[in-house]
């Protein structure tokens, strides 16, 4: 099973310098939270997802539809029936409250999609690498991407052991809350045992490999800035132009 | 090449040291086997190379080790990358790149090359182990065999003159065995490199110069292959088996070494000696006095897909009867796991039927099925969570609504078959992996399920804790369990089990008796599975003869022994 979001196609958007796409995330999470009114938000999202479109990476939405989804709908509930409004609708729910739930639902879902295609159409190493010429430490760079990378071991790890202790007849569901606590007990005393001596082994290898000679380290890998990298960002710089201007003009 | 004088090491908060006095010279290129038992420090002295001990284990190293002439005190491993490559057993473990060109450029990258050199590298290593076609792939998708490969030549880029090797192939599938053990072979061929490989089993390590035996912390036996061809007795008394081949031609009072089952065949025959008439017969009357019950299992029709659209199992059909001893044989990926699992319900099917005693399991809650088929799973550290063995033990029986009393009655009889009792109240983190393995097994006893499946139950075991372990399963199969093994060892197929099942592509291509499989070996070696050796030589003297003692006990002297006389059978 593939629990890496990284896709690896050829596309424009792959080619582009990883700091471009950082610069384009991050850009596009200022923009976020700029607005409130789903408007705006949604013209972002149209925009994100064209972007996403461009590097192939919206097949990953289908990966967290899940996630996306609940956030939605958790969020336009809860706006709905608690933010106070001029203009009733039905029961305690006014327009003003579910004109602002839509919104942060796009929001908070917008930014999820923008961090998504960023990892969709980025390696790990290319994010480390891109760190690294923005003078972020290589050893920080590094232990942000083992941080990533683990995230699919550890889930591999606790597929096994609760399918090796359902074996032996553990039902996570039942009793009650307390019971229901209790019944994590057999998962999380191996995970966490498994994950520690996980990274012991890692630990081991990278040194084995000579991480952290003091040498001064080369790459591999090449990034640079292009002729595609000076006009994205400057598109990306003029998208976020008009959306500080709808802002911030009367 | 590598100077040891007088090395001992002690790991912190142990009492005993694990490594005493320990001094040897290895030359370059020379090829050096490390054996001995679990806990004799095999592991201990390969990681003392690298300075892995005392940097990244703690603990109180004495004496002096020298590479290449220089005193390595003080060196880390980081120090010492370029010049030692060390590959572990847990290739999961090693690999954490998106890509393969990018695992092998990792550790060049680190020494600062510029970066034609690291490409230039990177080509020739995956070259080297066969993956340059796939240097683009995610090393997530690679098989158990070819991450190893890839861990391989992700040590060889930075160039090493030394190459530790510690059961690098332990965890690998026969297939994925072999292919490592080729990459292996061929790294030598224009380069002096000296390597010195930890192997449990002595029939793998007979193409090295040297084999060094450890026991308890010091060198036991130090010698050429041909030495210790010799030495069966003195390997056996430090808990290790000889050579198959040597043990068979001490048997039979032949003194010629023999490196193939061709070669032992043909010298047997010469030195007078043949198969007893109708000695397969005999074989095979002493397995049909084992009466098998009735069917407790029928699988059928059996198919599962999993979520992301892998067919693991296109239609697996098969019957298990009570009392029955059953191995599934098959590379990884061939769908066994994917198979047993479905016979205590954790997975459910695609399609197909599993029926137990002739009762559908179609709907049935997991629970149930759990307590009729217990799944003992290849990790131990996967379940154990208790600070208690009796607790680990009694989580089952607590599960299934027992009072105390007979959940304390139930833990005693597991722990006792097992062979732990007396241990209940020791904590199960302090055992070996061989008596973790043991705890697992009993927590499963303690259930009492009809049927006990087995998932690689001697991976990373020594000889001496396998043999206990299939002693404990044997006994557990005597005593009427029925039992089901999915296992890469070939040898333990063939001398404990009845029923031998062969996967591939989730289908089962064979089913028959173990006796009627292993002699067939070319649709064993279709599949990628090579028979043990004393399978090996009985084929090619015409009997089917599963382990050695059956082989020998098949051999009588011919009337007239050509010459010269061959010495006498010794007892």
């Amino acid at each position: 099973m593939n629990l890496f979001l990284y896709l690896d196609k050829g596309t424009s958007v792959h080619r582009l310098d990883p700091r471009t796409k950082l610069f384009l995330m991050l850009g596009s999470f200022m923009a976020a939270v700029l607005f409130s009114q789903p408007g705006p938000l949604f013209a972002l999202l149209v925009v994100l997802l064209v972007y996403g479109a461009l590097g192939g990476s919206l097949e990953n939405l289908w990966r967290i539809w899940f996630l996306l989804l609940g956030i939605a709908i958790f969020s336009v509930v809860s706006w709905s029936i608690f933010t106070r409004g001029s203009t009733p609708l039905f029961w305690r729910v006014t327009w003003e409250g579910l004109s602002f739930g839509i919104g942060a639902a796009i929001k908070i879902d917008g930014m999820i999609i923008s961090g998504l295609i960023f990892l969709s159409t980025t390696r790990i190493e290319e994010i480390v690498l891109g760190l690294i010429r923005l003078r972020v430490p290589y050893q920080a760079a590094f232990a942000f991407s083992l941080g990533i990378r683990m995230v699919p071991t550890i889930i591999g790890t606790a597929m096994t052991v609760i399918e090796a202790q359902r074996s032996r007849g553990l039902d996570l569901e039942s009793g009650g809350l307390l019971g229901r606590l209790r019944n994590h007990i057999p998962l999380l005393v191996p995970i966490f045992l498994q994950t520690l001596r996980g990274t012991d082994q890692l630990a081991k290898a990278l040194e084995s490999r000579g991480f952290g000679a003091p040498r001064e380290r080369s790459s591999y890998l090449e990034i640079g800035f292009h002729a595609a990298d000076v006009l994205t960002l400057f598109l990306g710089a003029l998208t976020l132009g008009a959306f500080l201007i709808i802002r911030f003009l009367p | 090449m590598i100077h040891l004088d007088s090395v001992s090491f002690r790991y912190r908060a142990a009492s005993e040291p694990a490594l005493s006095d320990v001094s040897f010279h290895i030359r370059p290129g020379e090829l050096v086997g490390l054996l001995g038992r679990s806990g004799s420090g095999r592991s201990t002295l390969a990681s003392t190379l690298n300075g892995t001990i005392p940097h990244l284990v703690r603990g109180d190293l004495k004496g002096r080790i020298f590479l290449a002439g220089e005193d390595i005190q003080g060196r880390r491993p980081r120090d010492l990358a370029d010049r030692v490559g060390f590959l572990f057993q847990d290739f999961e473990a090693q690999l954490f790149s998106t890509n393969v060109a990018l695992e092998v450029a990792f550790g060049p990258e680190n020494l600062g090359l510029p970066r034609q050199e690291i490409g230039r590298r990177v080509d020739q290593c995956l070259r080297l182990v066969g993956l340059y076609e796939l240097r683009h792939k995610m090393p997530a998708g690679l098989s158990g065999g070819q991450k190893q490969r890839l861990a391989l030549a992700s040590v060889l880029a930075l160039g090493p003159q030394i190459l530790v090797l510690d059961e690098p192939t332990s965890d690998l599938d026969p297939a994925g065995r072999r292919d490592l053990m080729e990459a292996i072979r061929g790294l030598r061929r224009g380069r002096p490199l000296t390597l010195v490989m930890i192997d449990p089993e002595i029939d793998e390590l007979t193409w090295m110069d040297r084999l060094i035996v450890l026991d308890r912390g010091r060198v036991a036996v130090d010698g050429t292959p041909a030495e210790l061809w010799e030495a069966t007795e003195t390997l056996e008394n430090l808990g290790l088996k000889g050579f198959t081949l040597a043990r068979l031609a001490t048997a039979l009072g032949v003194s010629s070494r023999w490196d193939s089952a061709d070669r032992a065949a043909a010298i047997i025959k010469a030195s007078g000696w043949q198969v007893k008439e109708g000695a397969t017969d005999l074989l095979r009357r002493a397995d049909a006095d084992r009466k098998n019950g009735e069917v407790l299992l029928e699988v059928e029709d059996l198919e599962h897909r999993y979520p992301d659209g892998t067919q693991a199992l296109s239609g697996a059909s098969f019957t298990i009867r009570r009392g029955e001893f059953v191995a599934i044989l098959g590379q990884n990926g061939s769908g066994k796991t994917t198979l047993v699992k479905h016979l205590n319900g954790i997975l459910v099917p695609t399609s197909g039927d599993i029926r137990l005693s002739g009762q559908s399991l179609r709907g049935q809650p997991s629970m149930l099925l759990s307590r009729l088929v217990g799944l003992v799973f290849q990790n131990p550290d996967h379940q154990i969570f208790a600070e208690r063995i009796r607790d680990e033990v009694a989580f089952g029986p607590r599960l299934q609504g027992l009072s105390e009393k007979e959940v304390a009655h139930r833990v005693d009889e597991a722990l006792e078959a097992v062979g732990l009792a007396g241990a209940g109240d020791l904590d199960p983190f302090v055992l070996t992996k061989g008596s973790r393995q043991r705890v697992a097994v009993a927590s499963t006893l303690a259930t009492k399920p009809e049927v006990i499946i087995l998932d690689e139950p001697t991976t990373g075991l020594d000889q001496h804790e396998l043999d206990g372990m299939m002693a404990l399963i044997q006994r557990l199969n005597q005593a009427g369990h029925t039992i089901v093994i999915i296992t890469h060892a070939m040898s333990v197929a063939a001398a404990y089990a009845r029923r031998v099942i062969l996967m591939r592509n989730g289908r089962i291509v064979r089913d028959g008796s173990a006796r009627e499989v292993f002699s067939d070996e070319s649709s064993l070696l279709d599949l990628g599975l090579t028979p043990p050796p004393a399978v090996q030589v009985a084929n090619r003297l015409g009997v089917s003869a599963l382990t050695l003692e059956e082989l020998i006990g098949s051999l009588a002297r011919s009337p007239q022994p050509p010459s010269p006389p061959a010495p006498l059978l010794q007892p």
